[in-house]
């Protein structure tokens, strides 16, 4: 059974050179908790490039394709009307819709990749448990990370030295 | 974290002597501060207010439930004038939405700091006003029960929507106005509503808030996505308020009808959309910032730079305008020029009036410094201007249609009880909805605001370290 090792650091500086000291020691899930986001911490974690860019990009141009391919088919192909002598494939007048679904299939691609790359909806979480950490979305800034229940002893020990102000472990399946 | 200090800050920069945060409170502070109105108890007068809108809320249904129940018969609509009040509340309110994406994303992308204190008072005055807005679109459709037939969808009747009519654009345009904005002002509450969920005192608060905050826990790796992704919905966001009012535009643009059929239209309507919105911003935010003690987050700067943004759009307004007759007597129709003609010696010319004065004269205050720093001021120079760009559009499309090519089919329109109903009743719905917005939600942007603090103290640091090196 894995444990969450929770800990509180008093400044910015602290936590993020933590973050790089831990980094090398093959930690499931460290990671960091503050109540905005850390100028830093995507380096001091070894963060890769966030893949939403390109979520956004493949969407959008499926959305537009979409759009433009929606109207051809029913105005132009399906059942062509003439309005005003105007051709059955008019493109000009196919741009709005073809640009609005480009933005709208981007917009919801976005959210909900989103939650998807959060894991969220995630109600609970095992840091939940240590009460101070209610601070994390307030002004605390806090470190967490998954162990092997054998190891925590050892994480905590060395996340004192590394200037926590407090540590909590918590037992993955809560009690 | 930073203990609150006096900020001798801001006043680095003589031309902006007006900082954008008073004072650089820390995080617990300004949690505690931005939550108050959410956690603390419900005043009396939020009773009082929300209940005299209710019952401006229950006129609304009242006149709904006639035009359901009897049909648009209700309303003073006839040929020739088929469009009237409500096509001219639709274009107001999905005009006044504008200001909310405008300061949310473009400002955004511009880097404007003080956008931050009121992105999101403003993106949920968009919210409303395109609920209020779609309200028109779908009940002037006549079987408003129907409404689902503007939608591509493999139906029985075996036809689909016209794309070569501006009207279906429009139907995309709004719908998705509406979801995308809905989204990013969401996107922006998690992190507060986490906030919202760590302090609230009660169980059951805890429980609510932490079901809509899905288990936001403030990691690096969400900030990372979450930050990329709040930048890229701003992109989509810009363009798209640009394109929706645009689009709205092009119902008149493309037809024939002179007073209709120009091509300056999409940037006027875009420049007047972005024109009332803010001044429907002001309405709001000078008794809200009152009431609810934030004049430490949202200072006379944000309502200075947006009395300047009223100034700069109501120029373009009028720009519009002056184009629209330019156009009128240029084109050599005869058609075109009654109608510029019609609206300062017809007999709606009043309206006409009233929407130069208050669209064209009133804003001209805000060249004095002095008067877009008097509050009482910039309250009714917005009320003008919002009052003004309903009478626009009222002129653009009542005004135009009634006298058309061939004075045998010209007539007049009078509004009935319905449609003042249908009017004023949907301010008063935009007021409830608004009221619960203030009452349990966050208004302004905790996380952001904490940022900008960060990002301030970071500039008072460079400050204080070059006023240093001038004078060792």
């Amino acid at each position: 059974m894995r444990s969450y090792v929770v800990a509180e650091f008093a400044s910015e500086e602290a936590i993020l050179s933590a973050a790089r000291a831990l980094r090398g020691q093959g930690l499931s899930e460290l990671d960091l908790h503050t109540p905005v986001p850390l100028h830093g911490a995507d380096e001091a974690l070894g963060l890769k490039r966030s893949v939403v860019p390109r979520i956004a990009l493949v969407a959008g141009v499926l959305g537009a394709a979409t759009g433009y391919f929606i109207q051809w088919y029913m105005v132009a192909f399906d059942f062509p009307i003439n309005v005003g002598g105007r051709p059955p494939h008019s493109a000009p007048a196919f741009i709005p819709v073809t640009f609005e679904l480009g933005v709208l299939f981007s917009a919801l691609a976005i959210f909900f990749g989103l939650f998807v790359l959060w894991g969220m909806p995630r109600l609970h979480h095992p840091t939940f448990e240590v009460e101070g950490f209610r601070s994390a979305t307030v002004d605390g800034l806090w470190l967490s990370a998954a162990t092997e229940a054998g190891k925590a002893e050892a994480l905590v020990g060395q996340l004192r030295t590394l200037g926590a102000r407090s540590v909590e472990v918590v037992p993955e399946e809560a009690p | 974290m930073s203990p609150p200090h006096a900020a001798p800050a801001a006043a680095a920069d003589p031309l902006e002597p007006v900082p954008v945060l008073v004072g650089r409170p820390g995080d617990k502070d300004l949690t505690e501060q931005l939550l108050r109105p959410v956690l603390g108890p419900t005043r009396k007068g939020w009773l009082m207010l929300i209940t005299a809108l209710g019952a401006g809320m229950g006129f609304w249904l009242l006149s709904l439930g006639t035009t359901l129940v009897v049909g648009i018969g209700a309303w003073g609509n006839n040929i020739p004038v088929a469009w009237a009040f409500d096509i001219t509340n639709f274009v107001w309110w999905i005009g006044i939405g504008h200001a909310g994406t405008l300061i949310s994303a473009i400002l955004l992308l511009f880097q404007q700091k003080w956008r931050t204190s009121i992105n999101r008072f403003s993106e949920a005055m968009t919210l409303f006003a395109v609920a209020m807005a779609g309200m028109y679109p779908i009940i002037h459709l006549g079987r408003p029960w129907l409404f689902w037939w503007l939608m591509p969808y493999p139906s029985t009747n075996q036809i689909w929507p016209n794309f070569k009519s501006a009207l279906p654009w429009d139907v995309f345009a709004i719908s998705t106005y509406a979801t995308v904005s809905f989204l990013f002002w969401f996107m922006g509450l998690i992190p507060d509503l986490a906030t919202l969920r760590d302090t609230a005192p009660t169980r059951t608060k805890r429980i609510i808030y932490g079901i809509f905050a899905f288990g936001w826990r403030g990691s690096a790796r969400h900030w990372q996505h979450y930050r990329i992704g709040y930048l890229l919905m701003a992109g989509l966001g810009t363009p798209l308020v640009v394109s929706v009012h645009t689009i709205v535009s092009f119902d008149f643009a493309i037809s024939q009808l002179p007073g209709w059929h120009t091509t300056i239209f999409p940037p006027y309507f875009v420049a007047g959309a972005i024109f009332s919105g803010f001044a429907m911003v002001v309405t709001l935010m000078i008794p809200a910032r009152k009431i609810l003690g934030l004049e430490g987050v949202v200072t006379m700067r944000h309502l200075d730079n947006m009395a300047k943004v009223i100034l700069a759009t109501g120029l373009m307004v009028t720009y519009g305008y002056t184009m629209e007759h330019f156009m009128a007597w240029y084109s050599g129709s005869g058609n075109e020029a009654f109608a510029f003609l019609n609206r300062w010696t017809g007999p709606y010319a009043p309206i006409w009036y009233m929407q130069l004065f208050c669209n064209v004269l009133a804003p001209q205050v805000f060249w004095f410094p002095s008067m877009r720093r008097n509050l009482v001021v910039l309250f009714v120079v917005s009320i003008f201007v919002n009052i003004g760009m309903w009478a626009e559009r009222f002129v653009i499309i009542a005004v135009s249609l009634h006298r058309d090519f061939i004075p045998g089919s010209w007539g007049m329109y009078t509004p009935t009880w319905v449609d003042w109903g249908l009017l004023f009743g949907s301010m008063a719905t935009f007021g409830v909805l608004f009221l619960l917005f203030l009452r349990f939600l966050p208004v302004i942007p905790i996380a952001e605001v904490k940022e900008l603090r960060r990002e301030l103290e970071h500039e008072d640091g460079h400050a204080a370290g070059a006023h240093g090196g001038a004078h060792p």
